[in-house]
């Protein structure tokens, strides 16, 4: 096991060099830089060439990618040129990935034991009014744009509403940041987890009708042993299988998520700040942040694979 | 052995689909005493497990559905207890070993997890006590090494040993039933034999009675005193194990016999096939249900299913000709007279 840890943590930089090459090409041949959009349209060519120079973006692709990468070997990722000017990436990151972090943890804390509770309950009463019911919701879950939520939401919980003399709410902030135990994290985290809920219901659901139907089920009930046994012992057990697959997905899809919920309740975390670099072409925040997101997800899908081994005794690692 | 154990009715069980009410079940009655091996012989469908599935209420209903039947065990109607009566007997006054060992242990569990949870719950066993017993079960069942293997997982078995485990589970509680189903069907010739002779040995052991359910009449021919054969839901023929290999009285038990290869045959004599399928269960005939694939047919057959009649000691037939096929059934059988005689 600790053999297979290792050689799947050296292929890391492989992976790395791999991602950081395209990133950094993209970033250097894609149309626009940084300086361009710092000066403005209306600068005078030679000025804005001028600046280029300062920072170095005139040199050759391979140039710039070497200096890059030995300054990243030595923790320095560059600085920031439009909208922190003077600001280290990685002093930028270290305060804003907590932030993406802790969004991301209470939205998979609320929404991953639901899905699966629910998921277990629809499988349990498959074809009842209650599966019909969390089924249809599944689906409103998925299809449901975080473009369409986020005002109604918003409309419903930051508003006073106002019934004759009788009045309710408002409810929740609908911005800001002050930590994950502040109501401020509510709607964002709520928005974010919807689809973690109705992915995990779904896949949950369809685990468990899978599983109780398996021989070994009906070799559980032959034995006498009560539902609970069979369903927590025998069934719930194997049905974790598929899910650990794509809990690994589910993540990096949060991480996606958080892009545009972050930018929509002005939470300073990565996903805002890698919006706010990509508009303005700050190409060292994308590297820094492409990377560290490779990185995060090689890890996730590393945990995932020793998960597997826990999970499922027939998978060992040689 | 004299006492009467299990006592079934009449037991029909049906299964609602889409294309119609499928009838797996057709009115099965029969008695199993303690301590007595009862063979259940039939081909796929022809209702053997799921009768006894019914019998352990294990079938799940919706879509299942048990419009008549008794089963009387000790007194007892199963079919009226509550589901937490129902599930206090299971596993511990009737044990059920299912066909396939490699999907019926769960794989993500241990042996001994898999045998002690039984233990702990039916005879109130602590863990430590439930582990003793379950090392004396494998050591029962022949595994060697008992005592290590507890720890292990179902992949770390071969089928023969799977088989032996689930052997164990289902006598863990000393059940006075043990439902077989089809228990060698997945394994290889040698690994059958080995297990029948476990069992063999067990029933010696323990005195538990027996159900076999099986479509091989090999198998069940050195293990069982009474033999019932199925044939789509209804019990066609039932004897003593001897009689009814030395007289067969139905045409589908001939066809079954007949159809067996024979190592004492001098010359190369060609099987016995039965032609044709069994009827369609949602569409059931008027008439007997092996009428199509019948080769002693007659017109009363076609308008009336025949009833088991007594055709002999302890020998029940459901079929209106059997004096035919105890006249005929020798050339179906290719055997002479010398066959025939009386061991």
């Amino acid at each position: 096991m600790a053999a297979y840890v290792v050689r799947r943590l050296l292929w890391l930089p492989v992976l790395l060099i791999l991602i950081s090459l395209v990133t950094f090409a993209l970033g250097i041949y894609g149309p626009g830089d940084p300086v361009q959009v710092l000066m403005g349209l209306h600068t005078r060519p030679e000025i804005v060439d001028q600046v280029r120079k300062e920072y170095g973006f005139d040199q050759p692709f391979v140039i710039q990618y070497l200096n890059y990468v030995s300054n990243a070997l030595r923790g320095n990722f560059g600085y920031s040129v439009v909208k922190f000017p003077g600001q280290s990436v990685s002093d930028l990151l270290a305060k804003r990935f907590p932030v993406t972090f802790q969004l991301n943890l209470v939205a998979l804390a609320w929404s991953l034991p639901l899905g699966i509770a629910l998921g277990i309950f629809s499988a349990l009463k498959r074809k009842s009014w209650f599966d019909v019911f969390i089924r249809a919701l599944v689906i409103l879950g998925i299809s449901l744009p975080v473009i369409g939520l986020q005002p109604v939401l918003t409309f419903a919980m930051a508003r006073k509403h106002e019934f004759g003399t009788f009045s309710i709410g408002p409810f929740l902030p609908v911005g800001g940041w002050k930590g994950m135990f502040a109501p401020e994290v509510i709607l964002p985290a709520f928005i974010l987890g919807l689809g973690v809920l109705a992915v995990f219901t779904r896949q949950t659901r369809a685990a468990m009708i899978e599983v109780m139907t398996s021989d070994f089920i009906r070799t559980a009930r032959a034995k006498g042993l009560k539902e609970w046994m069979v369903v927590g012992r025998h069934a719930l057990r194997n049905a974790l299988i598929p899910l650990v697959t794509i809990i690994g997905f589910t993540i990096a899809g949060l991480f996606a998520g958080s892009f545009i919920v972050e930018q929509f309740y002005g939470i300073p975390g990565v996903g805002s700040l890698a919006f706010d670099a990509l508009t303005s072409r700050e190409y060292y925040i994308i590297m820094a942040f492409t990377l560290i997101a490779a990185t995060v997800y090689v890890l996730i899908n590393l945990l995932i694979d020793i998960l597997y081994a826990f999970v499922d005794p027939r998978i060992r690692y040689q | 052995m004299g006492n009467t154990l299990l006592d079934v009715r009449n037991l029909r069980t049906e299964f609602v689909t889409q294309d119609g009410v499928v009838h797996a079940v057709n009115g099965v009655s029969f008695v199993i005493e303690e301590g007595e091996t009862l063979g259940l012989v039939g081909e796929s469908g022809s209702g053997k497990s799921v009768s006894m599935l019914t019998v352990m209420r294990l079938i799940p209903i919706p879509p299942g559905r048990i419009p008549s039947g008794e089963v009387i065990f000790q007194g007892q109607d199963l079919l009226k207890l509550s589901a937490e009566e129902m599930r206090q007997i299971r596993g511990n006054k009737i044990a059920m070993v299912f066909q396939d060992p490699m999907t019926s242990l769960n794989p993500v569990l241990t042996i001994g997890t898999q045998i002690t949870e039984a233990l702990e719950l039916h005879l109130g066993m602590t863990k430590d006590k439930a582990r003793k017993r379950a090392v004396e079960l494998l050591k029962m069942v022949n595994i060697p090494e008992a005592e290590r293997r507890l720890d292990d997982y179902p992949h770390q078995f071969s089928g023969g040993m799977r088989q032996r485990v689930m052997i164990a589970m289902g006598l863990s509680c000393s059940p006075q039933l043990l439902i077989a189903d089809e228990p060698t069907t997945a394994l290889d010739v040698t690994i059958q034999a080995q297990i029948t002779d476990i069992v063999k040995r067990l029933k010696r052991e323990l005195g538990m009675a027996i159900i076999w359910i099986t479509h091989d009449l090999g198998v069940i021919a050195g293990l069982a005193d009474r033999i019932n054969v199925m044939y789509s839901g209804f019990i066609v023929e039932t004897a003593p194990n001897r009689e009814m290999f030395a007289n067969p009285l139905h045409p589908y038990t001939v066809g079954l016999l007949g159809s067996i290869p024979r190592l004492d045959e001098g010359k190369r004599e060609r099987l016995t096939p039965i032609e044709g399928l069994p009827p369609d269960l949602v569409n059931m005939p008027v008439g007997c249900p092996f009428y199509d694939r019948c080769s002693f047919r007659t017109q009363k057959c076609l308008e009336e299913n025949p009833p088991l009649m007594s055709v002999g000691v302890k020998h029940w037939s459901a079929c209106w000709n059997y004096e035919a096929v105890r006249e005929r059934r020798d050339e179906i059988l290719h055997r002479t007279t010398r066959d025939v005689a009386p061991a």
